[in-house]
């Protein structure tokens, strides 16, 4: 009986570890290998085209520590996120539940909204640009019909950010929202019908029903949101140049890994300052994990 | 049990395959013999044709311009005609991802066969033995004749006494101009005799209404670096020094920053912004290098209203000149048929046909002649003119970090927080700090 059982286990185990093969193998030479590749060209001088790298210790570290640019792009990191997570997690969630429910023409509306993540963020990007555009975009040609003076989206160093903000908000929300469409549907009629008898309206029941059964994907939505927003690189890459004066006040940690590495072709530099940001992000990571206790609620 | 241990690996997951996004971009590592299946990989693809009887040879050629991408297909096209067993494919990348393109490839020996090649990182490709040398190709063809080219562009590409690419072309930097604006204010247009106090002047007269007398943005090879040889002030110096801290060139930063400083420029700060405020007629006046003509001549605004001199003089007369070279990869698998390409490239023919077909001023003796001819849109022939007291751009071995670098401290001058002087000696400084680190 209990030899049975354990065959049939290993048996199971092999299935497992087969299908789960291809993802594995995919991570580990995509992804795991070039984690620690980069953590050890963190420790070197590189030299052009892959040669001649001369081990410098913690050099890297240190200049990293000195160099004003990396804590500016840390900040700026940190007000992304901060701008970004919770808003697009906001309008996500609300416009889910407003699409849960039965409403004419709903499929449309959840299309309309994805169709941003389908979209390259390059070519989003570009379009944006147009809007942003201080002489001649539309937001900007849209202002002065209304009296109002011309702003300078993505030069004026305090408004740069938030320009950015608002194109990474614009395109997460669809994704986000069909995540908690999903979670959504988990949730069992029963508890709607019940407190619809005990007289809840719409509000109360979204705080006390449906929020707390839908944590679990907020969790997940939240985690992987700030990741995402922590990581801001291709909108800032295409529209912020060098010139650009909200430059330091843009710069994220990945552009300036990328300039680093690639327009500068100091490799050791820019994996120094990669791992910078795969520290912030694990140890945000845990925080979440350890407190989600708290308050995700799995059914 | 499971439900702790679930949402655990789930973030563990989730770290992972967020990290990679960064990561994978750096797994270019050293001496890592994984990036050679690849690049052997796609050579074999391009061998395959190689074992039909015809043996026919394909060399793909990488250019950064899309501009001239027409008019070097119909060049290759002739090629292909006079050697028929060779075909050419043109790769057009964009600038900057170019570079990035060139040097993956450089990493992994995936070089394309044929490139052009740029002052700001010849070094780094030449002392690495990632290029081709020519030297004994070029003092055996009855082709290419280095003395048929302007000096200075030939040395950009000579390191250590060889010769790692021929020269292509070259540019300088031309003042555009609206005449309808000039028309209007009742100004005669910009010629050889204009002075800086010229040019103040006529910006001066022509901002009005909204519109902007002149483009002065933060840009250095079509923009400051003009102003500071016509001052006689130096970007770097013959011991590879800073030269931003040199009065004479904080004394052209400040008269270039002044423009914007009056409100006689706008604030426009991107690469295509600059284009589309002379395209939409916003600014009367600008810099733009001799590459921007095609753009320019398909621009029908600019077609109708627009005009080009050369550059005004300061102290003395000096525009910035560059050119690119064509260079061959040191494991190119075709390495005579490469040579074979370049060298055709490099003949007077070839180069004729470039200027002809206004591709881009061939720096072939003589050539520049016919490329004033291909475009009777504009009086290109300023930029022809400005040869003969042209500075080559300002280059050293790690060209790229510095620029960038001086681009971020001159930031705060151009917006208006700090003085001109003080932003230019935080540029001498960081620039000299990039400088020692050279090898």
């Amino acid at each position: 009986m209990h030899r049975r059982i354990s065959k049939q286990m290993r048996n199971e185990w092999y299935w497992g570890w087969f299908l789960i093969a291809p993802t594995i193998l995919g991570l580990i030479v995509l992804n795991i290998i070039p984690i620690f590749q980069s953590f050890y060209l963190s420790f070197f001088k590189s030299g052009d085209f892959g040669k001649g790298n001369v081990f410098v210790g913690l050099d890297n570290y240190r200049k990293m520590a000195d160099d004003p640019q990396v804590w500016h792009a840390v900040m700026n990191t940190f007000l992304h996120a901060l701008m970004v997570v919770p808003f697009s997690i906001a309008i996500a969630l609300v416009l889910a539940v407003l699409l849960n429910g039965k409403r004419k023409g709903k499929s449309i509306y959840r299309t309309i909204y994805f169709i941003p993540m389908v979209a390259a963020p390059a070519a989003i990007t570009m379009v944006w640009k147009w809007l942003y555009n201080s002489q001649f975009g539309l937001i900007n040609v849209l202002l002065a019909k209304l009296g109002l003076p011309k702003v300078e989206w993505t030069s004026n160093p305090d408004i740069a950010l938030v320009s950015i903000a608002v194109i990474g908000i614009w395109s997460v929300i669809g994704y986000n929202m069909v995540l908690f469409l999903a979670g959504l549907q988990e949730i069992p009629k029963d508890y709607y019908e019940a407190s619809d008898i005990d007289g809840a309206g719409k509000v109360r029941q979204f705080f006390v029903i449906t929020l707390p059964l839908v944590s679990p994907t907020l969790f997940f939505v939240l985690v992987t949101s700030i990741i995402q927003a922590m990581q801001v690189f291709d909108v800032i890459y295409m529209m912020i140049e060098v010139t650009n004066p909200a430059y330091d006040k843009t710069v994220s940690l990945v552009y300036l890994f990328y300039n680093n590495s690639f327009k500068y072709s100091d490799k050791g530099y820019g994996s120094a300052i990669v791992m910078l940001l795969l520290a912030i992000i694990m140890i945000m990571t845990v925080i979440q994990t350890k407190t989600q206790k708290k308050w995700v609620n799995y059914m | 049990m499971m439900k702790k241990a679930l949402p655990l690996l789930m973030a563990l997951l989730l770290i992972v395959m967020a990290l990679s996004a960064c990561s994978s971009n750096s797994g270019n590592d050293p001496g890592n013999a994984t990036n050679k299946p690849a690049g052997s990989g796609e050579n074999q693809a391009s061998e395959q044709p190689s074992e039909e009887p015809a043996e026919e040879v394909t060399l793909t050629y990488a250019i950064w311009d899309s501009n001239q991408e027409k008019g070097l297909r119909q060049i290759a096209d002739e090629f292909e005609a006079q050697n028929p067993n060779m075909k050419i494919n043109i790769e057009v990348t964009g600038w900057s991802e170019y570079w990035t393109m060139l040097e993956a490839g450089a990493t992994g020996g995936s070089l394309p066969d044929v490139f052009w090649m740029h002052s700001n990182e010849i070094y780094r490709y030449a002392s690495n033995d990632m290029l081709l040398d020519l030297t004994a190709k070029i003092d055996g063809s009855e082709k290419v004749d280095l003395g048929k080219f302007p000096q200075g562009l030939v040395q950009i590409y000579n390191f250590n006494g060889k010769q790692f690419a021929v020269p292509k072309d070259f540019d300088t930097i031309g003042l555009w101009y609206n005449k309808t604006m000039f028309d209007e204010a009742k100004l005669s247009y910009p010629d050889e005799t204009w002075t800086w106090d010229d040019l103040y002047n006529a910006a001066k007269t022509l901002t009005k209404d909204g519109k902007y007398g002149i483009l002065t943005p933060l840009h250095n090879q079509e923009g400051y670096y003009n102003f500071i040889y016509q001052n006689g002030g130096t970007v770097i110096t013959d011991d590879k020094k800073s030269g931003y801290d040199d009065p004479k060139t904080i004394e052209a930063l400040e008269y270039y920053v002044k423009f914007i400083q009056e409100g006689l420029s706008p604030k426009i700060y991107g690469d295509a912004e600059r284009a589309e405020a002379m395209q939409n007629g916003l600014a009367a006046m600008g810099f733009f290098g001799s590459w921007n003509l095609t753009g320019f001549t398909e621009n029908e605004f600019m077609a109708q209203n627009f005009d080009v001199a050369v550059l005004p003089k300061g102290e003395k007369q000096a525009s910035i000149f560059n050119g690119l070279g064509h260079a061959i990869a040191h494991n190119t698998k075709h390495p005579e048929e490469a040579w074979k390409f370049v060298e055709y490239l490099g003949s007077k023919e070839a180069q004729e046909r470039q200027a002809e077909l206004g591709v881009a001023i061939s720096a072939y003796e003589g050539a520049a002649e016919l490329w004033v001819s291909s475009n009777p849109t504009f009086n290109i022939q300023a930029f022809v003119d400005m040869v003969d007291y042209a500075v080559i751009r300002p280059y050293s071995n790690t060209t790229a970090v510095w620029e960038d670098k001086a681009y971020e401290a001159l930031l705060p001058a151009f917006s208006g927080e700090k003085t001109v002087a003080e932003a230019a000696k935080q540029a001498a400084a960081i620039m000299n700090e990039s400088l020692a680190q050279e090898k």
